[in-house]
């Protein structure tokens, strides 16, 4: 660590001893599939039943916008549950993408992206419920939260889950149960 | 809803999500001169390090951070390239009381401290490249008078 240079000495963004570093192109990529499946899921969400009322159960739970919601969801607790390194999009990303395009110039953790998609789960299944429950515009907002965050992760590189965490560690929420 | 209206609203939405993108890009990662007078003790951090002669740099970090490694690096080849400064961080993700006493509301938060511990200047995020010079004229020119302690 005495290296003047974060760019001709060691890795900046290397991952913690222990764990494996990924491409961060890899994530942000991810990102840029999942903001193109919300946008589809906002304008499907708007011509739905599910800015209507009153509507039926199978009515909502039939309605393409519902449906569609529902995968994106199961995708990000994927990425949340077994690791960004197994995410669907990541194994796209390693097939089709990455051969064409140079090595990585730095490695990140995989820790703050994987949380990341845990954000989106939360966000994306709180859509969810509010469609089941019948809640208009329910699902279009939560959609629509996860589609800012996405956006901002695809375009600007930026964590919107990173900052969200320590505004809940303030909170108590987050952090205080276990020991350093 | 007209198919067109659904499609301007998100058009809206991809204007709000690029105004937040540009409004964080501008703010990251630039000097906040500091002249409230807050002294801080290595003790106070929970820290066995002792801070630097001249000035100290105190990132603040959570578990979840995508830029506190490479923050990690830079402040430590900073401190390296200058005598009697001092690099120490400070996790906050089991130390919501330091989070809340130093009003983090981000990682990596930067302090830069002057010899005698207190607040010289605060950089949130990423330290922009000429950041860390800006912060550490500001800490080394200080000028004490100014304050009763």
């Amino acid at each position: 660590m005495t290296s003047t240079s974060s760019k001709s000495g060691t890795n900046p963004l290397a991952a913690k001893p222990g764990t494996t570093g990924i491409d961060p192109r890899g994530p942000r990529f991810g990102a840029t599939i999942t903001v193109i499946l919300l946008a589809v899921d906002i304008v499907l969400g708007l011509l739905g039943v599910s800015v209507t009322s009153p509507t039926t159960l199978a009515q909502r739970v039939s309605d393409p916008a519902f449906i569609l919601l529902a995968v994106i969801a199961l995708i990000f607790a994927w990425g949340a549950f077994a690791g960004i390194t197994r995410h669907p999009w990541g194994f796209i990303y390693k097939k089709l993408v990455r051969p064409a395009l140079k090595a990585p110039t730095e490695l990140e953790d995989p820790k703050p992206p994987t949380f990341a998609q845990l954000i989106g789960l939360i966000v994306t299944g709180v859509g969810i419920i509010l469609a089941l429950v019948g809640v208009p515009y329910g699902l279009v907002i939560a959609a629509a939260a996860a589609f800012i965050a996405a956006f901002l992760n695809s375009v600007f590189g930026y964590c919107l889950g990173c900052q969200i965490y320590v505004l809940l560690v303030r909170a108590g929420i987050l952090g205080r149960a276990t020991t350093a | 809803m007209d198919p067109l209206l659904a499609v301007a609203v998100l058009a809206g939405l991809v204007v709000v999500a690029t105004i937040i993108g540009l409004i964080a890009r501008t703010r990251e990662g630039r000097v906040h001169e500091v002249h409230r007078f807050r002294k801080v003790t290595p003790e106070e951090l929970d820290l066995e390090q002792r801070f630097g002669s001249f000035a100290t740099l105190v990132q603040f970090s959570s578990e979840f951070c995508a830029k506190c490694p490479a923050t990690r690096d830079l402040l430590t080849s900073t401190a390296s390239a200058h005598p009697g400064v001092a690099h120490v961080d400070v996790d906050i993700t089991h130390r919501p009381d330091i989070a809340n006493s130093f009003n983090i509301m981000q990682t990596p938060t930067t302090l830069v401290l002057d010899e005698t511990g207190a607040i010289a200047a605060r950089i949130g995020g990423a330290p922009r490249p000429d950041a860390l010079t800006e912060a550490l004229t500001i800490a080394l020119r200080r000028d004490h008078d100014l304050y009763v302690i």
